[in-house]
Formats: C-alpha cells, structure tokens, sequence
C-alpha cells in the first residue's frame, strides 16, 4: 500500500475542501495528500496537495458513474490508503459506486477525519443531528467528506503527475442540465442569515424577508418544505440535514418549527434567534433569543427598527 | 414491469431515548418506515398502475421491522422480503449486499428503487452500492421518470440544478421526496396487508461475511444543546428593539 490520501469532487469549492481533510489524515500516517482530476486540470485550482490527472474522460464535467470507474481504475493501480470524496450529491454516488467497485469500507459525511494508519476514523452527526458516531474503517477506504467542514486553503499547487485511466463508457447518459436558481447564494460564507419557514402563508410573503435580509446585510434561507415540497426557492437555499450546512454569526428563523433535521444545519451558528408564533415551538429550545409572536407584525417591526437606528 | 423498492425500517430519532451517560438506546428504539421510502413505495406504485406488473418490497432488519413491511404492503405493494439482520450493527457495504442478494434471488427486476437517504442515518450511500453490485445502471436523486420500452428518461434534483439524464433498463434509481405525495392506506388495506406473501431471510446465510473488512461505530453520544434561551415578550415594536439591542449587544448584527 503506497502511503498516499486522495482527494477529490466534482466541485471545485468542495475539492478544495477536501483536499484540506486530506492533508489532515495524510499527516497522521505521514503519506502525501495527492488532489485527483479528471479529465482535465481546472483552472486556478489551489488547494494544497500534489495532483494527479487521471486521462481518459475527454472533459472535467464527469459524472459521478464516470468519476467512479476512473477512480477505481487508478486506484487499483496506485493502491492509495484511502479516496476522500466531498459528500455532495453527486460525491455521495461516486464514493460509493467506488467502494463498491473495490470492496472497501465507505465512512459517510465524516468530519474529523484521521487515521492511525491501519483504519480511517470519522465523526459524523446521525438521528437527525441528535447523536454523533465515532466511526472506523479498515484501510484501505473510501469516505464522503461533510461539506462545509473543512476550511479552504489558498495552496500553491503541487507538482501534478498523469496517468491513463482509457475511454469509459456509462450505462447513463447526461443530456441536459439547466440551473435552479438565478443569482447563486452563498449561505455558506453569510454572516447574516434570514430564514423563511412554513409559518410564511404564501411565495408572495417572501419579498418581506429578503427586505429584512438584505436591511440585516445578510442572506435568504429557508427549510426544507419551502423548497422541496412547495417549490418556492431552488434547492439550494434549503437549510439543515439534506441542505446546507451554515455557519453565520446570526441566524434568524422566522416561521421555522426547529424539527431537528433543520437544527442539524444550523448548530455551528454564533447567535440563533426565532420569530414564532407557538411558545411551544421546539425552535425556542434551540434559540438563544425567541421572540413569540406573529412574522407578519414582528417582520415590519423590525425593518422599522432597522432604519431608525441607521 | 418488476419493480422492488427498498425500504428500512428506521428508528425515530424524536423518540430516541438517552441514557445516563449521554448515550442513546438503541435497543428497544421505537422505528417506522424511514421518511422519504415512502416516496419509493408510492413511486412503484404509480409506475406499476402505468405499465403493469409486480411491487416487491425489500427491508434489511431486525424481525420487528415487519411493521415497516406490512406499511408498504398495506400502501399497495404485492409481496415482500425481508432480510434478518441487525441493522445497526452492519456498514452500508453489507446492507447493500445483502439487499443486492435478496433482489437477485428473487428477481430478475427491471426497476429497484430506494429514496435519497434513510431517515436515521441518511448516508445516501445503499442505493449507488447496490446499482453496482447488481451491475445494472443507477441514477440518485430522480424526481421524474418517463419509461419508454427499455429506456427511462429522469430527472436529476441536484443543489444548484436539475439534471436529465437517460438510462437503459435494468435500473437502479434514489428519488427525492418532491417526486410525489405518498398515499395513506385504508383500514381495509392494513387488514389485507397481513395476508400478503412476507417472506423471511437469514442475512448470515444469505451472504457470508468477510468478503470485504466492514466499517463500525465505534461509540455514539447525544450532542447536548448550549443555547442561550432567552424569550422576548412585548408588543411588536417593543420585541423588535429589544431582540435588536440583544443582538446588538452579542455584536452579530452586521454594520
Ligand atoms: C429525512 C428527512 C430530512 C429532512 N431534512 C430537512 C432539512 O434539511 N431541512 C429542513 O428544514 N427540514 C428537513 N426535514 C423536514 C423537517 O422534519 C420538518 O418537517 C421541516 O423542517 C419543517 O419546516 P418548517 O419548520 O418550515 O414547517 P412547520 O414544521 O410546519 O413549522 C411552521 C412553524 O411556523 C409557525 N408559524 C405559523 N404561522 C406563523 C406566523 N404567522 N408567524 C410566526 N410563526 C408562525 C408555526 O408555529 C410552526 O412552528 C427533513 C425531514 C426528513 C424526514
Ligand atoms: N436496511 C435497509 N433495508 C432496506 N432498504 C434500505 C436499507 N438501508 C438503506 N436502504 C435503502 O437505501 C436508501 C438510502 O439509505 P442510506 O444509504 O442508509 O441513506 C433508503 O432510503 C432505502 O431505500
């Protein structure tokens, strides 16, 4: 087994992340955190690491299925100790499609990742963020890395190697993609966030919690049946366990029940205060100001309170 | 058209219990059918009414995890499998085995599908393992399939984007919980339920172990919450300044 930790998404962000958890678990089994590409070198990519391109696939736009069967072929070649995918959805596919491929062990949404060169440790939030597990897994492994975890390192970028991995052909074929969202949000890196629950009657209320968001200098999120179910904000603005994670110094929610699967997105915020109507509201137990009363009064109320005090 | 779709029986992590030092119960821990499976079931269904055939529900578990069975059968599904194992002590690399196991066994099937991610442990992880260890396609995260012979044209829910992609048969596919509204069965179909095909496996026997070193928890703790909880109590105005003197105070309101 040659001493090396692989890192690697589809996302270039993430990638960046990864390859810090990579750095991280490679120090402690002195091995060399090695960030994998495929198809092609993205551009200004720099993350800490040395690189390896994998060639074959003609473009750096893979699908998880085409990314796993890349990854397997090198991997069995190069024997690394352990893969290290971002646990986005597509990352989640990869890695396990992976491991599957090489009959290895797969850790998921690990942060605190480590090693002590015979097994891969993790920590990882299950039950809806209620429990942490310690997990372990064999080396070698394969594991999906916690988005948003990881701090993103500004690294020169190592010496890059190539090696042929030769044409893929997927059962599944991509053809089309189109974007959710106009405007991307960054709710990873606000530092304000307003978020909108289901106690927003309808997709037209929404203007007045951007207006507070944007008077707080901060974002719009919400929870998950705003944008799963009811369709009124892309995906990507839904917070919590299959959402993002957020990490802001004020988290506001408005009209949110606090059901943990949201509270498990939120618990790395500094400050999480509420606006709800029920006193009973689970939200208040994971506050630390509640305000009990009505969004459609406390909102305005607070925009007004806004611009007097500028 | 066959059709299997996985479903677990979850435990509920809002009546998961903690003992004294902090760790939860697992034994005994009150479990149903995992949220978004449903999603699953009520997609076999709708396809099964469009292009006819079979349902059969697959559940890795412990023998209580009839409940859940019973659940899908009761929703519409014709026969279940239910593979004995203790869930909570196995990695997803061996919950996808056996599944993969239990399905061969019993199929050939030209659609499997499981949802996004299990309620308790969400680790998205069983359902590409399994499109693998069965060789067939996989496509995550569906939130529309249109069959066409043996084509299947679907719609990927990514972050930031939606993604179409085409897929032969025989598939493997996750759903996303927005691909439909799940049905509740009537008291007439839970009594019928109970006389639907179950049939019962020994995981041990199914799939011996020690194909591969499996991952472990090493040890659980229940994450204590250290918030503040302050209520704020006046009429609108009134609540308005004080949150926002409180936050100004914390010094998180962004100048
Ligand atoms: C496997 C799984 C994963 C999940 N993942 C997520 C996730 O990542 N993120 C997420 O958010 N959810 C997630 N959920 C859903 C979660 O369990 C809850 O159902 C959801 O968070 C509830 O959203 P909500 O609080 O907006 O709505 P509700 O629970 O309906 O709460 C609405 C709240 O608004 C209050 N309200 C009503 N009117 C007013 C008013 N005029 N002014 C002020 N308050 C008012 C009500 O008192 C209530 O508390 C998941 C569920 C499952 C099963
Ligand atoms: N023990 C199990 N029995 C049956 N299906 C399962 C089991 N575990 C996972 N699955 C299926 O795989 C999906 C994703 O689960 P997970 O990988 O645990 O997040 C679930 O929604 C089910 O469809």
């Amino acid at each position: 087994m040659s001493p090396a930790v692989w890192a690697y998404s589809e996302n270039e962000g993430v990638s960046n992340e990864v390859a810090s958890a990579a750095v991280e678990v490679a120090e402690g089994a002195s091995a060399e955190a090695v960030v994998v590409e495929i198809g092609a070198l993205r551009e200004g990519a720099r993350s800490p690491g040395a690189k390896l391109l994998l060639k074959g696939p003609a473009s750096p736009q893979v699908s998880p299925e085409v990314a796993a069967e890349a990854l397997a072929r090198a991997a069995k070649q190069a024997a690394p100790m352990a893969i290290l995918i971002g646990a986005t959805r597509n990352g989640r596919e990869a890695a396990s499609r992976l491991a599957a491929k090489l009959s290895v062990g797969c850790l998921s949404d690990g942060s605190k990742l480590g090693t002590d060169g015979s097994t891969l440790t993790a920590e990882r939030n299950v039950f809806a963020g209620k429990v942490v597990a310690k997990l372990s897994c064999p080396l070698p492994a394969v594991a999906t890395v916690k988005v948003g975890h990881y701090a993103r390192a500004d690294a020169a970028p190592g010496e890059t190697r190539e090696v042929d991995v030769g044409p893929i052909q997927p059962l599944v074929r991509v053809v089309g993609r189109e974007k959710k969202a106009a405007g991307a949000v960054d709710l990873r890196s606000a530092k304000v966030i307003v978020s909108a629950g289901r106690g927003v009657k309808k997709k037209e209320d929404l203007p007045l919690l951007e207006e507070l968001a944007k008077d707080m200098h901060g974002a719009l999120g919400c929870s998950r049946p705003l944008s799963s179910d009811l369709g009124w904000l892309p995906e990507e603005y839904h917070i919590g366990l299959t959402g993002v994670t957020v990490r802001p110094d004020l988290y506001l929610a408005v009209g949110i029940s606090g059901q943990l699967q949201h509270i498990a997105g939120i618990k790395d915020s500094k400050i999480v205060a509420a606006i709800n109507t029920d006193k009973d509201a689970p939200i208040f137990q994971a506050s630390d100001y509640g305000v009990v009363g009505d969004l459609y009064q406390l909102v305005p109320a607070l925009r007004k309170a806004l611009a007097a005090r500028r | 058209m066959k059709i299997a779709v996985c479903v677990k029986h979850a435990v509920d992590e809002a009546e998961l219990k903690t003992d004294p030092s902090g760790r939860p119960v697992l034994a005994g821990a009150v479990s149903r059918m995992s949220a978004f499976d449903k999603n699953a079931v009520e997609e076999g269904l709708r396809l099964r009414a469009a292009h006819q055939g079979e349902v059969v529900v697959f559940t890795v578990g412990p023998a209580d995890s009839k409940k859940t069975m019973k659940e899908a059968l009761a929703m519409g599904a014709d026969r279940g499998v239910l593979v004995v194992a203790d869930t909570a002590a196995i990695d997803t690399m061996r919950t996808a085995g056996l599944l993969a196991a239990a399905i061969r066994r019993a199929g050939p099937f030209d659609l499997v599908l499981c949802s996004e991610g299990s309620s308790d442990t969400y680790s998205g992880q069983v359902p590409p393992m399994l499109g693998e260890l069965l060789g067939a396609a996989f496509v995550g995260y569906a939130r529309k399939f249109e069959v066409s012979g043996q084509l299947v044209r679907v719609e990927r829910s990514l972050e930031d984007s939606v993604e179409r992609v085409e897929a032969p048969l025989p598939l493997v596919a996750s759903v996303v919980s927005e691909i439909n509204e799940p049905r509740y069965p009537t008291l007439i179909q839970i009594m019928q339920a109970g006389k639907k095909p179950l049939e019962e496996l020994s995981g041990d026997q199914l799939l011996p172990h020690g194909e591969y070193r499996e991952a472990s928890v090493v040890s659980m703790s229940v994450q204590q919450s250290a918030r503040k909880r302050v209520l704020i109590e006046g009429s609108p105005d009134e609540a308005a300044a004080k949150l926002l003197d409180a936050l100004t105070k914390e010094g998180v309101l962004a100048k």
